[in-house]
């Protein structure tokens, strides 16, 4: 669907990307500064790579060697910005049809009130830019975007500038988007959460270069990764089991490798079915044995097979049904005279557990 | 106190015309100059920057004699002028608006370039991602938004014109109901024994047109920004 080979320089900043895409959905997925923005850009043609080429289905949109270039105008590939974009000068509605007025009305994918409707913003129309929230402003872009018909949607952390509430609004406005439009996309964040909303397909970037692409358990546990997973503290990725809302005690309980662990509740989780769920490995001490009266809820009873020196401490591997990242100080280690094949028990505070809501069905 | 003399009416009228004209055939180049310098990068553009100045920075007198040396009819564009259209510049009205519109055209580009630049290069970037060209995003992008920034433009290049004194009197001459403006006029009642009260009548006369367009800038500026959905 999407293929690509591009090179860009801009000073010291150096992106190489080298990828094809056939998911519906596509998170691309790297810290800030890592090129995400600047690698949408040169896809939508608003930035120009000093060599390579990009292809969407079978149309050549950027080719250096044979000197095609075609214009972000041309190209049909909708763009929606972190900070919306609306054109303050316009009402919403002259908005919404800014895009879809400019193309032929043969391929108008959508009308106007299919994608009201869809996102819900017939009472928004009269109005203008600054008098809408966050939300309703991301909303309007993203239908305005829509409008146009693209036949590939960018989405530049559409989320960021929105707080909870509306990220989660916004999010199922995406996923009807997802279902019912079929426009393949490309989801931007540095917020696995929100990208698990839509997708585990993962491009990963990192400092310009593409790191991994595919199922994003497996792109996060490929070798040569672990220095970007500690820096976006993604080092234990897990399915766990969901088994049942306590909501007496606030707690889930899950299944982790045949561990009974608990979690933070949350609405996210559907009983009886797996969940991703992440722990900082700098978040995690060791016990030599259960410890008694302690407020922490997980003690995950597992077995030290390797340890590494790093920079600030040691990274303890412990096998607990599947492997656990732990970072601890050297002091501990050397305190707690840890080997290989050490028994050892994992506290975990509940909090300490991050949940990516339900694995998506596909 | 208040009749004015035909004399008097005259170079006022004569100064709202030059100044009108002056606004009217630098808004173009104004708004081109001002989103070249704000949106492209191209060699040459510190140089091009530094000659738009320069008139700001020139004693006036010398801007007058440069254009009296260019556009005179002895000068090198004005003879070909002269020999080709039939047309003089020098110590004509039309020459008055030459020397004033070039005394405001810095003013003017500042004004709008500062405008142009405020505004996010993103916006137009989604115009052209909605499948607008480059020529239509800025027709219904960046114009639009910069429209503020081209107004008070026009006011400051329009007040300026008001009271450009040196280079016009320089180039064209001060000639009266042809060349001799406001400040003209002024200086030349100031230099005749009993043109005190004419002096004074224009006095106040300049100083009405000057608050004039500041009060009408500011009301202007208000609603452009309120149009533009700012405020």
């Amino acid at each position: 669907m999407l293929s690509l080979d591009m090179q860009f320089q801009r000073g010291n900043f150096n992106l190489e990307a080298n990828f094809a895409l056939d998911n519906p959905v596509t998170g691309l997925f790297g810290a800030s500064g890592s090129g995400k923005s600047t690698l949408l850009s040169l896809i939508a043609g608003l930035t120009n790579p000093n060599k390579g080429w990009l292809k969407l289905s079978d149309k050549i949109l950027f080719h250096s060697a044979k000197k095609i270039n075609i214009a972000p105008d041309k190209r049909n590939i909708g763009v929606v910005f972190q900070d919306n974009q609306l054109f303050p000068h316009l009402p919403v509605n002259k908005n919404l049809l800014y895009g879809y007025k400019r193309i032929k009305k043969k391929q108008r994918r959508f009308g106007m009130q299919e994608i009201v409707d869809l996102l819900e913003i017939e009472h928004l129309l009269k109005k203008r830019p600054y008098q809408l929230s966050g939300g309703e402003k991301q909303r309007i872009s993203l239908g305005r975007t829509l409008l146009a018909s693209p036949r590939f949607l960018l989405l530049d952390e559409p989320l960021a500038a929105l707080d909870q509430s509306l990220k989660e609004q916004i999010l199922s406005f995406l996923k009807r988007v997802k279902d019912e439009l079929e426009i393949p996309m490309i989801y931007i964040s540095h917020s696995m959460d929100e990208i698990l909303h839509l997708t585990d397909q993962l491009v990963v970037i990192n400092n310009g270069h593409i790191i991994g692409t595919g199922h994003f358990m497996d792109v996060l546990g490929e070798n040569g990764t672990q220095d970007f997973t500690s820096m976006m503290g993604l080092e234990n990725i897990f399915r766990a089991t969901i088994i049942s809302n306590d909501l007496a005690s606030g707690l889930t309980i899950a299944n982790l490798f045949g561990n009974r662990i608990f979690l933070p509740l949350s609405k996210k989780y559907v009983i009886g079915k797996q969940s991703y769920i992440s722990v900082r490995s700098s978040e995690i001490a060791i016990a030599k044995q259960h410890i008694e009266h302690i407020s922490i809820q997980n003690q995950i009873k597992g077995k030290i097979f390797h340890f590494i020196p790093n920079d600030t401490g040691i990274t303890v591997y412990i096998d607990i049904g599947g492997p656990l990242i732990v970072n601890i100080t050297r002091k501990a280690f050397v305190d707690l005279e840890l080997r290989e094949n050490d028994e050892v028990h994992c506290l975990i505070k509940v909090q300490s557990f991050s949940c990516f809501g339900k694995i998506l069905d596909r | 106190m208040f009749e004015l003399t035909p004399e008097e009416y005259s170079a006022m009228m004569l100064s709202l015309k030059v100044s009108t004209w002056s606004v009217i055939i630098i808004l173009v180049p104004g708004i081109f100059t001002g989103w070249l310098l704000a949106r492209r990068n191209f060699i040459g553009k510190s140089i091009l920057d530094g000659i738009l100045h320069l008139p700001l920075v020139l004693p006036p007198v010398v801007t007058g004699y440069l254009l009296l040396l260019l556009l005179g009819r002895q000068g090198f564009i004005g003879h070909w002028l002269y020999e080709t259209f039939d047309i003089t510049l020098a110590f004509s009205w039309r020459g008055a608006v030459i020397a004033t519109a070039l005394m405001s055209f810095p003013l003017m580009v500042r004004s709008i370039r500062l405008s142009i630049s405020a505004i996010e290069i993103k916006m137009e970037q989604a115009a052209r991602s909605l499948g607008a060209n480059a020529f239509n995003t800025f027709f219904t992008i960046t114009l639009p938004l910069a429209a503020p920034g081209i107004i008070t433009g026009c006011i400051l290049a329009f007040a300026r014109s008001l009271g450009e004194f040196g280079a016009t009197i320089t180039f064209v001459g001060n000639i009266e109901g042809e060349t001799r403006t406001l400040p003209l006029a002024i200086y030349t009642y100031i230099q005749i024994p009993d043109g005190t009260e004419s002096a004074q009548r224009l006095l106040v006369i300049s100083v009405i047109l000057a608050f004039s367009a500041l009060l009408f800038s500011g009301l202007i500026e208000r609603r452009a920004a309120h149009w533009i959905g700012s405020k």
